[in-house]
């Protein structure tokens, strides 16, 4: 159980990459990616969680109870919306890369040379 | 009792991420994501984090989907349309 | 044989790496044993310092605001990529129906959903407004906030149809919510300077702890940054929306409007 959350957190990002890697179709690579993205997240709010600790919230409990770390909900707060915004970007040049050469499959387009 | 729950909840959050990973179909692949959105969430409030769980329900079990399936529909369209 | 030299590669760096990652593994304090000491020391010190009571949303907007300046540029730049390029592709001539695909029936829609549709958009954006509103006194804020008055907004096309939709939603109205936003932010970072403090200084009085309004320039950054969020979300989905509208010159044979 001490090392279970890094064990996760390797494992999901394996997963992605094998996923980016073997995938046959543009979008099911942008959705692997995302499994990489949510590795880190895993692992920066396990790095901060300490047992028997609330949340950073100190609304109902008076400042002083014991909390978790706020500095990596900030991280990854922020990182989980802008994440998604970069995966609407790269969707974008999925679709892009489909008006221009008729496939979305990666293994079937080619990077581009001259007088291709 | 804490324990059990975030061993739990990590585990099924390593399921979900193979789940999204092995649907080839993007079609189906939306659905895997919103359970991986979801499964997230959960993870996340048994870590004392919940702001970054309703960071990530909105996000990730509904715009990202949405965005999958806006993005397979502009697609289908630009293969009706040459 | 390229996929098989793909595999190949991919199975001989996996164990080249397993090693390293298990060292790694092996390193990492165990789990919910390790206090972070910068972690402890904003729990113990912003409070008071602050006047707010959610500690991430001081952290994000106030403590490490000229990190999630860095965000928000992300954001604006992701944002202008995606339209540039679809919108650059496409053109601006499209009619408000969208492009029938062959074999596909044309479902239409039951009252029922045009209804619970228009409830839950309502719902939806005022609970939006009310989490970027809480934001730093409970689990909440711009960013969370701002994504829920987007899906909203989103809701609003699910009962309204494509035209209706545009309407209500116009581009112009979001492209400048989400620049005023940014610019906002720049702003609370820019005006401290220029008064001869530090960047991003608190320069507002800071109010009553556990109070709605307190916190000084955290509120004016929250507010901005839930405006450019939702804004940039909206705007997103509008574009990829506008692929699957058909162009304005064609006409099909028997095509309605």
């Amino acid at each position: 159980m001490s090392v279970l959350p890094w064990c996760v957190a390797a494992w999901l990002f394996a997963v992605g990459i094998y996923g980016i890697a073997t995938s046959r179709h543009y979008v099911h690579l942008v959705g692997c990616l995302s499994v990489c993205q949510s590795a880190t997240y895993v692992l920066l709010l396990a790095v901060g969680f300490h047992w028997h600790a609330g949340p950073p919230i100190f609304y109902d409990h008076p400042p002083g109870t014991p909390a978790v770390d706020p500095v990596v909900q900030a991280l990854v707060l922020t990182d989980i919306v802008i994440g998604a915004t970069v995966t609407a970007l790269l969707l974008a040049i999925v679709v892009q890369a489909h008006k221009l050469s008729g496939s979305v499959d990666p293994q079937r387009l080619r990077p581009l040379r001259p007088n291709a | 009792m804490m324990i059990w729950l975030t061993g739990i909840m990590l585990v099924i959050a390593a399921a979900a991420g193979l789940l999204v990973v092995l649907s080839r179909d993007p079609k189906r692949q939306i659905f895997a994501l919103c359970a991986n959105g979801l499964v997230l969430s959960l993870l996340f409030f048994a870590l004392q984090a919940p702001d970054v769980a309703l960071s990530e329900i909105v996000v990730g079990a509904v715009v990202v989907p949405l965005l999958f399936l806006v993005a397979l529909a502009a697609v289908a369209v630009a293969r009706v349309r040459e | 044989m390229r996929t098989r030299f793909r595999a190949a590669a991919l199975t001989a760096s996996a164990a080249a790496l397993f090693p390293a990652a298990w060292a790694v593994i092996a390193a990492m304090p165990p789990f919910g044993e390790h206090v972070s000491p910068y972690g402890a020391a904003v729990n113990a010190v912003v409070p008071a310092a602050r006047h707010v009571s959610n500690m991430v949303a001081a952290v994000n907007f106030d403590l490490r605001g000229l990190d999630t300046l860095g965000e928000e540029s992300m954001l604006l730049c992701a944002v202008t990529g995606t339209v540039v390029l679809l919108r650059g592709a496409r053109g601006e001539g499209t009619s408000g129906s969208a492009v029938r695909l062959p074999g596909r029936a044309v479902a239409q829609r039951s009252d029922a959903t045009i209804l619970v549709c228009r409830f839950a958009a309502t719902l939806l954006f005022f609970f939006g407004v009310y989490v970027a509103l809480h934001g730093l006194v409970t689990p909440g804020g711009g960013f969370q906030g701002g994504v829920i008055i987007a899906s909203g907004l989103l809701l609003l096309y699910l009962g309204e149809g494509y035209a209706h939709w545009r309407s209500i939603v116009r581009g112009r109205i979001l492209s400048f919510l989400e620049g005023a936003g940014a610019l906002l932010f720049v702003l609370v970072g820019a005006i401290p300077l220029a008064l001869g403090k530090a960047a991003f200084r608190n320069i507002l009085p800071l109010g009553t702890f556990r109070d709605l309004y307190a916190g000084g320039t955290m509120v004016v950054v929250n507010a901005a940054v839930a405006c450019a969020v939702a804004g940039g979300f909206t705007l997103i989905l509008l574009e990829f929306m506008e692929e699957t509208r058909a162009p304005e010159t064609e006409r099909e044979p028997g095509e309605g409007g």
